[in-house]
Order: structure tokens, then sequence, then C-alpha cells
């Protein structure tokens, strides 16, 4: 069903493109603080972006309402 | 009532508190634990942690600027069979996400399902082959661990004979995973081949399938949501199978449904329930009868249904008029009017299900308890229509599939038995003569005889050779996916497990096998991949068959099932033979092409029509299957066809059988997926008709009662010539000299199915069920008392059945019970046993999984206020639980609680690795440990198996308990 | 605008701890740290109830009320998110909450020793969205995929509601009306100062 956002969400998250995050594994052996530790840190968002609406009903949304009706 | 507990200020601090787990209702299982907990061993395993490998198992988080590939798979934990959806990313597991397109769990898990993923990352998994060498665990290759190993059992083979070495395999393989194991056993010559279900569901089958045909779940979790009445009795759904409870949960809301909880403990399902009723633990025959006692008084029971679809109703009266309320208040404890109550709601509150699981099953009188239960659904007509039905839920992922693939010592692949003709019929499966099988077995007679059930397994390696009634005692154990801490009376099977020439374990974990016993050597652990490191399919409880595909790689040097078998045939010499229409690429065969000689050869139980293809095209299109009733929407491409094709899916996969969601449902034509009660018996007993009378199914040419579909039948019938050319020579070359003796469940051309199909009638024929089931102990099901009860007022009346032998090996019953008398003093309270939602089976994979073991980090026993008050026990303290064989005692903590009545106390079933009292961490190979240990109940659970299947009796037994 | 919420169906809750392990499953929360509970009351007697528990996101959050360093804020879609670098791991708002949400780590985890941790509606923090130093400091942020908190996403029972909270009060009401009872929307007064009425 959500099979169709993948590219979606591939675009989304292209954000890390710059971030270089090493394969997998590499993340994998290390705890998330570790991480963050060894990743160079990319810059905070601003106040603006911070507060900025993320919620939009998309299908996936959807399907979750629907499936908490009968 | 709850919200006012959130209202206004002066709530604050309680609320805070509540959270702390100080609930105004004491301390709940999780808070008493925690406050002990967080520092506590469960920490300071996590700390330890190597991960020094040959393949790094991997988790998120997820890199955003990589493609994600999203994989199905089945949950691998309990029978409901949740979809699971992966994230992938360069082969690595990074992501979980909810499948809301699958009809039987919409996206939703319980803490089982939900953490997954981490049984992946494999931090506590086995990683390479381990030796123990006097006493130490050393790595070794695997080539050296299968040549070592099959030197070892062929020696044994030579020396003893192929019976003594015991093969265990598993309910979490696939179905293809099942079926190849017990093939392997049958090419290397033994039936002592069993899995799971001899401890979970064994009674089920074997007693439902003699009163109706099949023994398996009659509905599905999804169809509860058209019940206007369940009554749960012996199961605990919201922790052992939560995703029922949604569907279940729909039902009660949307049709104000009754929902009646009847069990000795007062459950987290009881909790959601309109009507809980308490009885005394193993009283489950005449909670049965004291309800059908006020339903044939009041004649609530329906009559037409059992004239025409009920054999032996009358023999049950007989035995049911003998369970007056007093009688059932004397011997249950439930009052006649809460009874009556309940048996009004069921009769005439229609439709009405009966769900139960192993609170019925797992007792010395498992067998007889399902065929009451069974009886109580005929007698009202409740069976074979939406929101009816014997709603058996099944344990493990794939118990059902595992059992339908005969791991089993009763049985060869799709319940064909042992006889003969089940060997002629799967050896021209096989393609392999029947005269080389024949010598491959120490004799034809113990081809043909049952093996020796895993509850017993230790008993045939420490009783004297004579008592057996095979050449020698069991020398080696290999188990496959199977714990070790399952069976009762572990102090027995530690000594069994001393005694042992070789013991091996292939698992994704050590399992507790490795830590139970003190042995320092010939004893093997190979590393096993989990299902989602697997192609296959799986079955859940409702008979549906969902495809998994593999998600990522084994990780470390796991291998998968088929591989593990595959490289034995080959030490053993037999691969060629047994892998002959199986592909195989290098040492790895090949999923698919193992369905497919499955669905060739598993005819009777209507194995033959779920194609891998048809299969995963109902995986791609879950969304457009409905909720309810599971058929695919019109226009599309599974348009009609029911999720999963639930066995019987009969004919070949082009015959397009949608599959039968309710077993039994004469409203609908066989074709759509109807059916009714399976001639099985033959056609006349006692001058009264076995075949049912004017019932049919719908669109049936036959408008009365039908044997088994067979040549001579199709003769009779003038149908014969309906056959193709083709067909009639596929039949002639199966029946040999006669051919008319071929029945519809042996012809391997399909065509005896076909013509039956086209006339509308049942290939299995259409019988009556049996509520007198001759052939069995008990033929009209009575109670007894368990073997180790507190009521010896009640063991004349109701004794145990007589010692006796089955299995190959003694079988006693009366004599152990005659203990009772001198022990109900000294051992006042049952204990009884049962499954938490955060664990699952012995436990080892999910306490090794750092997001469930959080959850529940110490063994305990829940006991009454009053009986705890009695021994000065306060609430959290470690206690000493005492049993009463083998001097065994389990050290664990103090859960006070009403959740049990006085004079029962409770134990779950998933802990291991601790022993009366020691620790043995120490005993897992470094780095394998699972991060929660405990005592096993099963220390102090006790002797008592049911006469049929020997199935053990956790659920019954007697103990003390007293300050540590 | 869409204001989000969660709503605990206490009537359908069976304790199964999917919503804690979802949590844990999605956002790789250490040992120790809960940033969902599920709490049960007359454990083990007629009347036995669970709730699933977590930071509720209220309307003027007691807990940015109370914190010394101001690190905490609130998003266009109500959500209550907080800054780690800003924040002493003073323990102040854990006092100030009325459900218990914050947690603090004993030992070096999600971003620092004694940083408080609570949960983030899968909303992340003020990281760049989806990015890995994001993920390492306040895991997954869903709601910018266009998904919603794993936890609910994945109950059982489909208890646990997340999003529009318009939306899921319908849903409630829905189903109050079918089957004839319910125990409230569990925290709402004192977390968005309104119930659901049916
Ligand atoms: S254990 Fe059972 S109910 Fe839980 S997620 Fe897995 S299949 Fe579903
Ligand atoms: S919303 Fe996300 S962070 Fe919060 S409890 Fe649920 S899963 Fe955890
Ligand atoms: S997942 Fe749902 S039913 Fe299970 S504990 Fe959480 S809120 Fe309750």
């Amino acid at each position: 069903m959500h099979d169709g956002n993948e590219n979606k969400v591939a675009e989304r998250r292209g954000f890390l493109k710059t971030l270089g995050l090493a394969g997998g594994a590499a993340a994998a052996a290390a705890a998330p603080a570790a991480a963050q530790a060894q990743a160079p840190r990319p810059r905070k968002e601003t106040e603006v972006e911070k507060v900025a609406a993320r919620y939009r009903e998309t299908d996936h949304v959807k399907a979750f309402y629907r499936t908490n009706r009968y | 009532m709850l919200i006012k507990r959130s209202e206004g200020k002066a709530a604050r601090q309680r609320l805070s508190s509540t959270y702390q787990g100080l609930s105004a209702g004491g301390m709940d299982r999780r808070s008493f634990l925690r406050q002990a907990g967080l520092g506590g061993a469960g920490l300071a395993a996590l700390g330890s942690f190597g991960l020094t490998t040959a393949r790094p198992a991997a988790a998120g988080p997820t890199n955003f600027s990589q493609p994600i590939q999203r994989i199905k798979n089945i949950c691998t934990h309990c029978s409901v069979g949740c979809t699971v959806v992966a994230e992938v990313q360069n082969g690595v597991w990074v992501g979980q996400e909810p499948a809301f397109e699958s009809p039987i769990n919409r996206g939703t898990h319980c803490a089982k399902g939900a953490s997954v993923r981490e049984l992946v990352h494999g931090d506590r998994r086995l990683k390479y082959p381990m030796k123990l060498v006097d006493g130490q665990w050393q790595r070794v290759s695997w080539e050296q661990a299968i040549e070592e190993i099959g030197d070892k059992l062929l020696e044994i083979r030579q020396k003893s004979g192929p019976d003594s070495v015991y093969w265990l395999g598993s309910a979490k393989f696939s179905n293809e995973g099942a079926y190849l194991m017990r093939k392997f056993a049958a090419f290397w010559g033994s039936n002592t081949i069993d899995h799971q279900a001899r401890i979970c569901h064994s009674t089920t089958v074997a007693g439902v399938s003699n009163v109706m045909g099949y023994g398996a779940q009659t509905n599905s979790y999804n169809d509860t949501r058209n019940a206007r009445t369940m009554i749960i009795m012996g199961g605990n759904p919201a922790e052992a199978h939560p995703i029922s409870m949604q569907h279940m949960l729909a039902g009660k809301e949307q049709n104000r449904a009754n929902v009646i909880v009847i069990d000795p403990r007062f459950t987290r399902t009881a909790a959601h329930a309109t009507e809980y009723v308490r009885i005394r633990p193993g009283t489950d025959i005449p909670i049965i009868w004291g309800m059908l006692w006020h339903i044939f008084e009041n004649g609530w029971e329906d009559k037409e249904f059992i004239a025409q679809r009920v054999f032996g109703m009358d023999d049950v009266r007989k035995e049911v008029a003998k369970w007056n309320p007093r009688e059932v208040e004397r011997v249950t404890g439930v009052p006649e009017a809460q009874l009556k109550k309940v048996a009004q709601i069921f009769a005439t509150q229609k439709p009405a299900t009966l769900i139960w699981c192993m609170g019925a099953t797992q007792k010395t009188v498992g067998t007889a308890n399902v065929r009451a239960f069974t009886i109580l659904l005929l007698a009202t007509g409740n069976m074979g229509r939406p929101g009816t039905g014997a709603n058996i839920y099944r344990g493990h992922t794939n118990v059902q599939g595992a059992t339908d693939f005969g791991l089993d010592v009763t049985t060869l692949p799709a319940y064909y038995g042992l006889d003969e003709a089940a060997w002629r019929h799967w050896c021209r499966v096989w393609d392999v003569p029947y005269e080389w099988m024949v010598q491959r077995f120490a004799s034809k007679a113990l081809m043909e005889t049952p093996g020796i059930p895993t509850t017993r397994w230790f008993d045939a390696v420490l009783l004297p050779k004579d008592q057996l009634s095979q050449p020698d005692t069991v020398k080696a154990f290999i188990a496959i996916g199977h714990g070790g801490n399952t069976v009762s009376r572990m102090p027995e099977a530690i000594k069994g497990m001393d005694a042992l020439e070789l013991l091996v374990v292939a698992d994704p974990h050590p399992t507790n096998l490795s830590s139970m016993s003190n042995r320092r050597d010939n004893t093997y652990l190979l590393p096993i991949s989990t299902q989602f490191e697997c192609d296959g399919s799986r079955t859940a409880s409702n008979r549906s068959l969902q495809w998994g595909s593999k998600i990522v790689d084994p990780i470390f040097e796991c291998k998968n099932d088929y591989e593990l078998l595959y490289l034995l045939a080959r030490k053993f010499g037999f691969a060629q033979e047994m892998f002959k229409s199986i592909e195989v690429k290098g040492t790895q065969p090949v999923a698919e092409s193992i369905t497919r000689e499955f669905n060739r050869g598993a005819i009777s139980t209507g194995y033959s029509g779920q194609s891998p293809e048809r299969l995963k095209l109902h995986m791609q299109r879950q969304e457009d299957f409905d909720l309810v009733t599971l058929r695919g929407r019109p226009g599309s491409p599974v348009e009609g066809e029911v999720y999963g094709l639930p066995w019987p899916c009969w004919g070949t996969p082009e015959m397009k059988h949608p599959g039968t969601h309710i077993l039994y449902n004469t409203n609908l034509h066989v074709k759509e997926g109807g059916g009714c009660f399976r001639a099985r018996w033959g056609v006349e007993r006692e001058g009264k008709t076995l075949l049912a009378e004017r019932s049919y199914s719908k669109g049936s040419e036959l408008t009365d009662g039908y044997p088994e579909f067979t040549v001579a039948v199709l003769k009779r019938l003038g149908w014969y010539d309906e056959l193709t050319a083709q067909e009639k020579e596929i039949i002639a070359r199966v029946g040999g000299d006669n051919p008319d003796r071929v029945s519809w469940s042996t012809d391997l051309s399909f065509g005896i199915i076909r013509v039956a199909l086209e006339h509308g009638c049942q290939p299995s024929g259409n019988g009556k069920a049996r509520a007198n089931a001759w052939n069995l102990p008990d033929p009209v099901p009575v109670h007894r008392e368990p073997i180790y009860t507190p009521r010896t007022d009640l063991i004349a009346d109701y004794p145990a059945i007589d010692d006796r032998r089955t299995f190959r090996l003694p079988h006693l019953a009366k004599s152990v019970q005659a203990r009772s008398y001198s022990l109900a003093t000294s051992f006042p309270i049952v204990l009884t046993s049962g499954r938490l939602v955060e664990y699952e089976g012995g436990g080892e994979e999910t306490r090794s999984n750092r997001w469930l073991a959080e959850l529940q980090q110490d063994m305990f026993v829940e006991i009454n206020p009053a009986d705890a008050e009695a021994r000065g026990i306060k609430p959290g303290q470690m206690v000493w639980v005492d049993g009463v064989e083998n001097s065994a005692k389990v050290r664990v903590k103090a859960l006070v609680t009403d959740r049990v009545a006085k004079g029962v106390a409770f134990m779950p079933f998933h802990f291991g690795g601790w022993y009366q009292g020691e620790d043995r961490r120490g005993y897992y190979p470094p780095g394998t440990d699972p991060i929660v240990l405990g005592e096993s109940v099963n220390t102090v659970t006790t002797y008592g198996y049911d006469p049929v299947t020997a199935m053990q009796e956790t659920k019954v037994t007697l103990c003390q308990i007293r300050g540590a | 605008m869409a204001r989000m919420k969660f709503l605990c169906d206490s009537d359908r809750c069976i304790e199964c701890n999917a919503c804690v392990t979802a949590c844990k499953n999605e956002n790789e929360v250490p040992w120790g740290i809960n940033r969902r509970r599920v709490v049960t009351i007359n454990d083990g007697k007629a009347g036995e109830r669970s709730i699933s528990m977590a930071c509720m996101h209220c309307t003027d959050a007691p807990c940015a009320a109370v914190c010394p360093v101001s690190c905490f804020y609130t998003t266009a879609d109500a959500i209550v998110l907080h800054d780690k670098d800003l924040c002493i791991g003073c323990g102040y708002c854990f006092y100030a909450c009325p459900f218990g949400a914050p947690q603090y780590p004993k030992v070096g985890n999600f971003g620092g020793r004694g940083k408080m941790d609570k949960c983030t509606y899968c909303a992340g923090g003020p990281q760049q969205d989806n990015t890995a130093a994001e993920y390492a400091q306040y895991g997954a942020n869903r709601i910018a995929e266009g998904k919603l908190p794993l936890c609910a996403e994945m109950c059982s029972t489909r208890s646990l509601m997340a999003g529009d909270g318009d939306i899921i009060a319908s849903i409630y009401k829905e189903r109050v009306q079918k089957r004839g009872y319910g125990s409230g929307a569990w925290g709402w007064r004192t977390a968005y100062r309104e119930t659901v009425d049916v």
C-alpha cells in the first residue's frame, strides 16, 4: 500500500546525501550516542524550522485511521 | 471511573505515582519486579556484549540517503501470523513498519512482534559452530562439526539401530523445513521425530480429529468478529495471542457479544470478559458436562443438527446425567446459578464459539477434554458457520504447519499415518522404491510403529533396555529449533542428558540444553538462522499459509534449516535420493521446489493447491482481502479466494480452489470452500449410520451422506468415465493390481478429487461427527482427577486411568495417583503454569532480546494473599517452591495476588538457566547467555501423560511454598 | 490546523507492551529508559485496566514552565520537544510532569550523561529532520516522514491512538456509541483541558 511512497520517503530522507553516513554496519556497532560523536554535526534547525508543522494526512496516516475504525 | 483519576490537580501526585507502578491496587507484575530490577543481572549481562564476528549483524539507524527495500515476512513468534514489514538497506534490516494491509494484524503487533528486528541484530545469537571439549566451548568449522556429528551418528546407527537417535524438529520451521525434516527422518529410518506440538496441542489434534475429521481450528481469528458469544476456556489470548484480541474485542463491541472466561486464574483476558468463571484446576470435563446438563434439561440443544450430523450423542447424555449441579459444584467449585447462566447464553445466544488453548490440552485427560469441548459445540449446533466453531489457538508461529507435515512420531506428512499404504504413497511421491525405504528401518514392524514422543525422550535414555519396545535405548539427541526446559520432570531430563553419547543443538541460540547438563564432551552447537533469514511458507493457526521472504542473509556463520538437513543427508549418503526432485543450489535447497513437492503429495489435508506462486500473490495483494470474510475483493487478481488458501485447498493449484475459511460449512459449495464432516470411520456402526442424514454442502448432487471417494465409488456412481485417459493411467500406476481401491488421497493425478468437486461433493465424504470415539480410551469423555490432586476424597469416584504401555514405553497413571494420599497434606497448593506476553516457549530467544528482557527480569510465582500470609511471605521476596518428585525445588520471587485463588499458585514457563537455586550462566558459551535467566517451572512439574498422545501434565500438580 | 494528541482507550488495552517495544525498536531507546510504559490498575482483580502512558504533549506544558534553561518548545503540530544541548539534567520537569514522562539516563546515552529523554511523538528534535544527528539525540522523525508514532501504529488492539486530535476523538466516540461503554479519554483533562463528549 505504501510501496508507492518509497520514492518519496527516500527523497525526504535525501537530507542525508551530503552527510556520508557510513554503511549500516558501522552505524550498527555503535550505540546512537557514539554515532553522534563520530558524525559531523550539521547545523541545527532555525527557530522557524523547529516549530514548523510537519504532520500531513498521507496515505500511510489515512491507513492508520482506517484500521482504528470498525 | 478511570477518568476521575486524571482529573484535577489533586490527582497529579497520584498519577505520577501510578506511573511509578505504585497503583492503588498494589504492585503489579512489572512494577514489583522493576523496583529491584534496573541495575540487576540483566543490565550486567548487557554490559558484556562482544561483537567478534565473521559477518557483523547490523541494526539501524536508517541511512536516508540510500534506497530502502520493503520486504514482507511473518512474525516468528505465535500462530496468529502477523505480517512483519522490514525496511532493508545494504542488506541490513534498519527499520520495521506496520503492515496495515494484512487482514490478520492490520499493522499491529504485540511486544514480541514489535521487537523482532532485534532477533537479527544477533548480539546474543550463536555465531559459529561450537563443541564442548573437556567442559570448555571451542569454535569449530561447519565441515568439522558435520563430519564428527555424522560419524558418531553412523556409529550409533551401526551399534544400536536407527531408533537410538532422537530427532527433534521445530514449530519454528517453515512448512518446507518441517516437511523436509520428516522426510529426512524417514530416509534415516526412524519414526522418532517430534516437535513442540507434542507439548501444546497434540491432544487437540488427536481429540478433535477423532470427532470431526480434522484436528485444527475450524474458523479463524478474524471470524471471532462474527460471534455473539465467546467462551475462552483454558486460554489467555491477551498474553499468548495478543492480536487475536483485536478481532475478539471488535466482535465484543460490535455485537455486544458475551465474552465468558472460564479459568482457574483471573487472566489479562478475563479482565476484558463480561463473565468470569473460576474453576478448580483440572475439572474441565465436569464443567462442560455440567453445562450440557442444563442444556439437555432445558431442551436448548440443536436437535436437528444432532440428528443430521452427530453420531453417539445419546451416549453423552448418559454420562452428562451424572453431572447434576450439586456434583458439579462439589467437584469444580462453580455454583449452579453461574453455570446455568453460562450454559444458557452459550446455547441460545448464537453464533457462539469456544476458544481454547493449553489449559485444556496439557492434561492427563487432554484428548478427552477437547472432545468434550467439541461435543458442547456440536450439541448446540455451533459448528460450520461464521461466528461459531472450535477456535483452537495454536502456539508457535508454524506449529500448525509442522504438525500437518508430520513432525510427529505417529504419522508421515499430512496425517497419512504409518501403515504400509501410507509409506507406499509417500515413496511414490518421493520416487524411491518402497523396498529401499523398508531396509532403512530396523524392521518393517518398527517402520509402522509410532516413535518416542518428546515428553518421554529421557525415559527412553534412562529406562532399562528391556522396558523399551525397540532394539536399544536412545543414545543421541538432536534438537533442531527446540528448547530443553519445555518438558516436565526436568531433574530426570537432566539425568538423561548426562547419559547421552551425543547431544547436538542446532538453533539460533544455544538454548538451555547447552547449560542444563553437566556434560563435558560430545556436545555440539550449530548456529541456525531464524525464518527472517530464510524463504518459506508458514501456516497460521487458522490454516492460512503465508509466504515469508528472506529479509537478510543468515547472520554470522548461520545456515538455514534446509541447508543443515542437506549437509546431514549428504554425510549419510542419501542426499541423491532425498533431493531427487528438489532443486539444490550449491548446498542450499530451494524453498519453492520443496513446496511444489509437498503440493504433489499432501493431498489428504488439502495442502496441494497452495503453490508458491499463489501464496506470493496473496502476500502482494493483502489489501485486497476482506477483514471479516477473508475473501479476495471482486475485480482483484485474488477475487473469491480466501486469504492464505487455508487448507483444505483441494486439488492442484490450477484447479484454483479458494481454500477453506470455515471447516464443515455446508452453506457453501465445496468449490467455494464449503464442506462437511469427514466420513473417516466407515459407514455404519451397531446398526446406525455414520454418514450424514439429509445434510450436505450446497450444490451437492448427492443429497445425503456419502463415503470417501475411491475409484470403486466413482464406478458405482457412474462417474468413472469422467476421468481423463491420463488420470486413469496415473491411477492404474498407483493402484497396481487393485486400482478400485485408489482413493482421493492417494490419487496422484487428482482426478478423483476433480470429479468429486465437479459434482459438488467433498472428496473425503460426508459423514457424521462422533460424540462417541470408540477407538480411544474413554470413548465418551469422563472426569478423572489429576494424578497429583489435593482432593483425595474424589480419587475413588474419579480415578486416573489404569497403568499401561504407550509409545514403546511403560505409561503409569493410577499407581502414581495413589501417591496423592500421602502428599496432599504437606504439599497443599495446586501448581499451574502458563504464558507471559513478552516471552515465548522455553524463552531463550525472547529472553535474549533486550527490548523484551527489560520488561520482565525475574521469574516469579503468583500466590494468593491468604496463602502468603499463612506462610509469612511478603510481596516481592524470594521463596522456594517445592515439588512432589525428586525433592525438586525452585527459587523464585513471590508475586502476591488475587489473580490466583487460595490454594493455587501459578508460574510462567519461559524461564531457564537457573537450576534449584543455582545460576548456571557460566555454562553457556561466552556471549550467548540470554540477558534474563531464571528457574524453569518444569523443574517442579511432575509425572502424568495423556494416554493417546503422551502429552505431559503441566497444568495441575502439587507444591509447597516457603520463604527463602 | 491539526493538533496532535494521544488517546488510550483503556477498555481495549491488554497490557501487551507492543507500544513499549515498538518505541524501543523505532528509536533504539537504551535499556533503562522508558519513553512509554503501560500501567495496570487493580492488577489481578475485577476492574483490572491497563493504560499506556507517555508524554501527552500537553497544552501549556508544565515541564516547559519549570525548565530553568527553557529547553522546551511546542511545534505548530502541538508536539512538545526539547533541546538536549540546552538541558542540564536538573530533573525539575519530572516533578512538574503529571504523567512522569521525563527520563534521565544514568550513563552516557542519547546525547550525553543525564540529559533528559522523553517521548518525542516520533518527531525528532531541533536537529535537521531525519539526519543521523537527529536520530542519535532524539530518535526517529516519523512525523516528517508523513507517518505517525510507531507505538500507536503498532498497538495490538488499536487501543492507543495518535494523530489529529479531532479525528481520533471522533473514532473514540464512534466506538463508545457502538459498544455502549467507555472509561473516557484518559488523561485528556489534565493534558489538553478538555474531554471527549460522547
Ligand atoms: S507474537 Fe503473535 S500476536 Fe504477537 S506480533 Fe507475533 S504473530 Fe502477532
Ligand atoms: S510517540 Fe514515538 S517516541 Fe513517543 S512513545 Fe511513541 S514511539 Fe516512543
Ligand atoms: S500496544 Fe496497545 S494494547 Fe498493548 S499495551 Fe500498548 S496500548 Fe495497550
